[in-house]
């Protein structure tokens, strides 16, 4: 061991010393690539050249005489695909770049869901070894074009009854509201139905507050000036700053998208005044610093409960775990879209979904972020609730929460009932 | 390919590395609390798992936040798919086989070819770097049928 160090202290001087010139042709030599089987062919699946495709389409990919093993597994005759869109071949003699024009597929995966922007792209695929460099010779399949269609949506828009029409209750052009008001809808001539949920000549709201028209061929965009009301729901508590707003509602079919003709209403002007200058029948509450309305969350949120189970005995001390799906967890204070922050219910019936959410001993704020918490509760049975907050405390449009459950503590836990 | 450019490639990158290291590293990074530890709820070591699954993440003594909200006792989570941690003072890298959950997720459906599998995972702050000392999972392995 001592004798060794002088030796590669001497090869690491060397080496150093070496560097600006040996680095670049060494490592270039060094990595020598894969060799690759003369038969081995790769080829898109059902997708073949000047295809005209939809703007969001499952690619999938075959691979004949090599096997596919995930990215960092050194396997003879393996490797994994890539997928080139809009690019040429890049050097095939060092790592595929990693970009949005070429995409690694390095969990071994052999189909991907991509979104194409209209117009014309090429697609081609190239498989590489472990080490993400092209085999030699280089395994690719033949660089498609394809076209997705710039006027044509993927499906026909749902159709409207032609006397169908969407309007304000009680709100008229000019209207000076409060700041925290709500804000009605009617519709005529069209059902009601809530999204996901196909039926002919029905749709759901959304209200557009401060915003142009949005692109009436695709789904209604979902953010802060787009409320959905995916429910079915007929009226929103809106909190606006005061000042000059706009408001119009346009109807949605159940995957979002405006009908065919678009139903919708005027875009009507409201002056917002601050609180108590206006009679309102609706007193306003202590809620969102300065945010409009309540949060929005995903019509596919669901908040669970992964330990306990519905039903089941629990110790006196335990550690309640959460679930969240199709949605983030960020800490209270923190606004960031689809996000919020857990609650948990103890022995408590639901809050307001319009105000925040309480704290006390039966409301216990997990403002962290955390998504576990340890609980100690009295022998006894228990109901449970899980409550997502937004960064007030508020619960999101629509409350995002888990069903209610029943668990029992035992005095001794639940080893001590199953001996019973 | 000569012996001793191997070689020598092999020392210059070996030399190279500290170098690079300490250059990258500017911020000193966020301390983990004592006794936290990220863990699978779902699926655990050596299990047998269809292709396409959920993989749901617990965390205990921190909190979630998503990426770029610089919190104390907060990260996200990511999932290292078929690959080992890099060095815990750079940020983890971000492709097919580092999965972020920048968004503060807690759970992630993944979909992966039959066959056997490693997964683990490593929380990461609001640069994306790894707490000191790194708040990470054991690795499992499970297998795809």
């Amino acid at each position: 061991m001592l004798r060794l160090a002088p030796a590669l202290l001497w090869f690491g001087l060397a080496a150093v010393v070496a560097l600006p010139l040996a680095t670049a042709p060494a490592q270039e030599r060094a990595r020598q690539r894969s060799p690759a089987p003369q038969a081995a062919k790769l080829s898109f699946v059902g997708l073949a050249d000047k295809a005209q495709v939809p703007g969001k389409l499952t690619v999938r990919f075959a691979i004949t005489g090599m096997d596919v093993a995930p990215a960092g597994q050194a396997k003879r005759n393996a490797g994994h695909h890539h997928l080139l869109i809009d690019t040429e071949l890049p050097p095939l003699d060092r790592p595929i770049p990693s970009d949005f024009n070429h995409i690694h597929f390095g969990g071994g995966q052999t189909e991907a869901e991509i979104a194409l922007s209209p117009g014309r792209h090429t697609l081609q695929l190239l498989f590489a070894d472990h080490d993400h460099v092209p085999h030699d010779p280089p395994v690719m399949s033949e660089r498609i074009t394809v076209e997705v269609a710039t006027e044509a949506p993927e499906k026909p828009r749902s159709t409207a009854a032609p006397g169908a029409r969407v309007f304000f209750v009680d709100l008229a052009d000019g209207a000076t509201i409060p700041a925290r008001s709500r804000i009605r809808f009617g519709s005529e001539g069209i059902t009601l139905t809530p999204a996901g949920t196909a039926s002919p000549n029905g749709g759901h709201h959304h209200l557009l507050v401060d915003t142009e028209l949005p692109a009436l061929d695709r789904e209604i965009p979902s953010d802060f000036n787009h409320l959905h009301f995916g429910r079915g729901q007929t009226e929103v508590e809106l909190s606006l700053a005061p000042g000059e707003h706009t408001l119009q509602l346009l109807m949605g079919d159940h995957e979002h998208v405006p009908h065919d003709p678009p139903v919708m209403s005027d875009r009507i002007r409201v002056r917002v005044v601050a609180d108590g200058s206006v009679a309102s029948a609706t007193p306003p509450q202590a809620t969102t610093g300065g945010g409009r309305a309540r949060t929005t969350s995903p019509n596919d949120a669901a908040l669970y409960f992964i330990y306990p189970k519905d039903g089941e005995t629990i110790f006196p001390t335990s550690t309640i775990r959460f679930g969240l799906r199709n949605m983030g967890v960020a800490p209270a204070g923190v606004a960031k879209p689809n996000t919020g922050h857990h609650h948990l219910l103890v022995d408590a019936e639901p809050p307001a979904f319009d105000r925040p959410i309480p704290a006390d001993l039966n409301h216990i704020h997990l403002g962290g972020g955390q998504t576990e918490y340890r609980l100690t509760l009295p022998p006894g049975r228990h109901t449970l609730q899980l409550l997502l907050g937004d960064e007030n405390h508020v619960p999101h449009d629509p409350p995002v929460a888990s069903e209610r459950i029943t668990v029992t503590v035992m005095p001794g836990g639940p080893r001590a009932a199953r001996r019973r | 390919m000569t012996r001793p450019a191997a070689i020598a490639a092999l020392l210059a990158v070996l030399a190279a590395w500290p170098g690079l290291a300490a250059a990258q590293t500017t911020a000193p990074r966020q301390k983990a609390p004592e006794g936290a530890q990220v863990y699978f709820h779902y699926p655990l070591d050596g299990l047998r798992v269809p292709e396409r699954f959920t993989v749901r993440i617990g965390l205990r003594g921190m909190g979630v936040a998503p990426a770029g909200v610089a919190h104390a006792r907060t990260g996200h989570h990511h999932l290292l798919i078929d690959t080992d941690p890099g060095p815990p003072d750079q940020p983890i890298p971000s492709d097919y086989n580092n999965i972020h959950l920048g968004n503060g997720q807690t759970e992630v459906v993944v979909t992966l070819p039959k066959g056997r599998h490693t997964l683990q995972l490593l929380l990461g702050d609001h640069t994306h770097t790894p707490h000191d000392p790194p708040v990470m999972s054991q690795k499992i392995t499970v297998y795809v049928r």
